[in-house]
């Protein structure tokens, strides 16, 4: 598979009298339709990452290219647009405009791109999405008077509208309840599937990351582990999404329920 | 237009803030509406009382003729009275020719020759000292309006038919048929009799006029067939002065003079009353507009998540401000038509309410779309330029920092 985008010794620093790093010697690079996960505790830099290869942030220093094209040489409106064709956005706090509906909600990416009124096919198509992700009796709904889920759900088919090649999503499952949480998980992976789109998630959900085909795990800044999930045993899986520390302290914080000793069940 | 839909619904979704600052602009552009009408109906009327029935322009002889008056004075000083020196002006042959060029250009609403000279009005032991008008009657009714403001006799003037101002004929007890002498400096007596009384408003024309026709002036004054003057309307009064400084070109045999000169004090206090017209209604604007600025201010950070979301999703930066912009101009224009229907309101509750002890109205205003027009392209421009800075605001919002905190 082509590299679709590609890290090459990627920084951030922070402030200008005391700085901080929070990303140093990162590369990566993210094959078409992965499935890839980046974990890591909060603090661990995974949200800048996803930030920097999102091109929301720019890095301090290195270089991002999207198959041959240098990102960070571009301006902030070629990135803008850029996004726009190629990139789908799913965020913690689903976002929609409260204003618009559901239906001009997943039309919205479009509406910026073209600069004009979707035509009916692509009218046609934000509905087929809506339908896809089990939204089409709620679609008129102003997107304030449905529930979290479904609003993430919305968030879902706006990220599809303009058929990105890579779909970013911070912590997608983070203000839903568990119930939700798997058949949102479930709907991200068909969509994989079916779209053969990458995604590229943040998360310090295990069940999430354990669903991937690849885990990125982000330590102090820089990139701790990357591993192929596929083929390895689900204990061994699981052990390996325990926390760090748990790792390193060799499982003394048992008790407190905080690390696995096993696949766990909820 | 992506950008006009997003601001359209940010207006409609902060219902409230909208529709007080759309009051707000429509509060003040009735004002300023209102102001301009109050202020130019004001100086209109004030103009109309002044030079509406009197020569915009008037031109006489360059070289006058010195005649020594003093020597024939009788009874009392003259001099200080009437306005001319002589007995009368220079006299101004083939004005004919003249007064066909001058009408040509079409500018003046009427082109009347006159004769001014000086003399007295004498009924037995009385006499008085007068100005006597030689007028092509017609002509210069264009211009005084006398038929309209005879009050007694008939409106007509001739060789020995005058007509006379009302505290002239009060003074000499004189009514329509009254024969009295009028004699000039020179010595030239003529017996006139009283056609009609005239009250043209003004105490120093009613006690002084008296009006000849244009061949019974000239042979009193001995002119030949010459008049010492031609006196013009206008259509626009303010433009009688450039129109004065044109003439001056064309004709420099003669001497010119344009009622704005013979009124400098009137119009500097019209001109201290546009300015603070002006100056108030530029506090007004300014206010509309700080309004307008701290609204979107306010709605930028209300509504920075949405720009945040808008940017990720691949809007330009101009694109942001744009929808500032636009819901400055769209506070703008729906504002200030509103006002437009508030000061109209105002005006005709001003016209309908506030009168005279009569019960006329204290004086005309006229509400062209002009002032409707302005107002509404200046409330537009003052929208846009009071979302320039939210807008600059907007378009600098960092979206990672919006993401971030939820």
């Amino acid at each position: 598979m082509a590299d679709q985008i590609s890290l090459k010794n990627i920084g951030k620093t922070y402030g200008t009298k005391v700085k901080t790093t929070v990303l140093q010697d990162v590369n990566l690079t993210f094959a078409r339709g992965e499935y890839v996960a980046i974990i890591g505790q909060s603090g661990s830099g995974k949200s800048t990452l996803l930030n920097i290869i999102s091109t929301l942030d720019r890095p301090t220093s290195g270089e991002i290219y999207a198959e041959d094209k240098n990102l960070t040489e571009l301006t902030e409106n070629e990135l803008a647009r850029f996004r726009n064709q190629t990139m789908g956005f799913i965020f913690q706090f689903h976002y929609l405009l409260p204003e618009f509906s559901a239906l001009d909600n997943v039309l919205i990416p479009y509406w910026i791109g073209a600069g004009r009124k979707p035509p009916p096919d692509k009218v046609k198509l934000a509905k087929n999405l809506l339908e896809r992700v089990g939204m089409a009796d709620r679609m008129y709904n102003k997107s304030t008077d449905i529930s979290g889920g479904q609003q993430q759900r919305v968030a879902i088919a706006r990220a599809l509208v303009n058929r990105p090649g890579i779909i970013l999503a911070d912590e997608p499952t983070g203000s839903l309840d568990s119930q939700t949480t798997v058949e949102v998980n479930k709907l991200l992976r068909e969509i994989n599937k079916d779209f053969k789109t990458t995604f590229i998630i943040v998360t310090h959900d295990r069940h999430i990351a354990a669903e991937c085909d690849r885990v990125v795990e982000i330590v102090d800044g820089r990139i701790h582990k990357d591993y192929l999930t596929s083929g390895l045993e689900e204990n061994k899986k699981w052990q390996d999404l325990a926390p760090v520390y748990c790792r390193e302290s060799n499982g003394d914080c048992n008790t407190a329920g905080m690390c696995p000793s096993g696949k766990e069940t909820g | 237009m992506f950008e006009l839909t997003v601001a359209l619904r940010f207006l409609k979704e902060g219902r409230l803030q909208s529709l007080l600052i759309l009051s707000g602009i429509a509060i003040g552009i009735a004002v300023l509406i209102f102001l301009n009408a109050l202020i130019g109906g004001l100086q209109v009327d004030l103009v109309n009382q002044t030079v509406g029935s009197s020569p915009h322009i008037a031109g006489r002889n360059r070289e006058q003729e010195p005649r020594s008056v003093l020597g024939k004075v009788q009874q009392e000083p003259v001099v200080s009275i009437v306005a001319t020196a002589g007995s009368a002006e220079k006299p101004l042959r083939n004005w004919t020719n003249l007064q066909e060029q001058l009408a040509e250009t079409g500018k003046f609403t009427s082109v009347s020759p006159v004769i001014n000279g000086s003399g007295f009005m004498i009924l037995g032991e009385r006499s008085l000292p007068v100005i006597v008008k030689g007028f092509d009657l017609e002509e210069a009714n264009k211009i005084y309006d006398i038929r309209n403001k005879l009050v007694d006799g008939e409106f007509s003037a001739g060789r020995s038919a005058v007509l006379i101002g009302t505290e002239l004929a009060e003074e000499l007890k004189l009514s329509p048929g009254s024969i009295a002498r009028l004699t000039t400096p020179t010595g030239e007596t003529v017996t006139v009799t009283v056609s009609g009384i005239f009250d043209l408003g003004a105490q120093a024309i009613n006690r002084s006029w008296v009006i000849l026709s244009l061949p019974g002036a000239q042979t009193l004054f001995g002119l030949q067939g010459g008049i010492t003057g031609i006196e013009m309307q206008v259509e626009d009064v303010f433009a009688a002065d450039q129109i004065t400084r044109i003439l001056e070109n064309r004709f420099p045999e003669l001497i010119w003079s344009s009622w704005q000169e013979e009124n400098a004090n009137l119009l500097s206090a019209l001109n201290s009353q546009s300015a603070s017209s002006y100056l108030i209604q530029a506090f007004v604007l300014l206010a509309v507009t700080m309004g307008i600025s701290s609204v979107l201010a306010v709605s930028v950070v209300q509504k920075s998540k949405q720009i945040g979301i808008l940017k990720a999703l691949g809007i330009t930066t101009e694109g942001v401000s744009r929808i500032f912009l636009i819901q400055g101009a769209l506070l703008g224009l729906g504002g200030s038509i509103i006002g437009s229907m508030v000061g109209w309101g105002l005006i005709t509750l001003f016209l309908t309410f506030v009168r005279t002890e009569t019960g006329e109205a204290l004086f005309p205003i006229t509400l062209g779309p002009g002032i409707f027009l302005v107002s509404v392209v200046v409330a537009v421009f003052a929208g846009m330029g009071a979302a320039a800075l939210p807008a600059r605001r907007a378009a600098q919002l960092n979206t990672v920092e919006v993401i971030k905190n939820g």
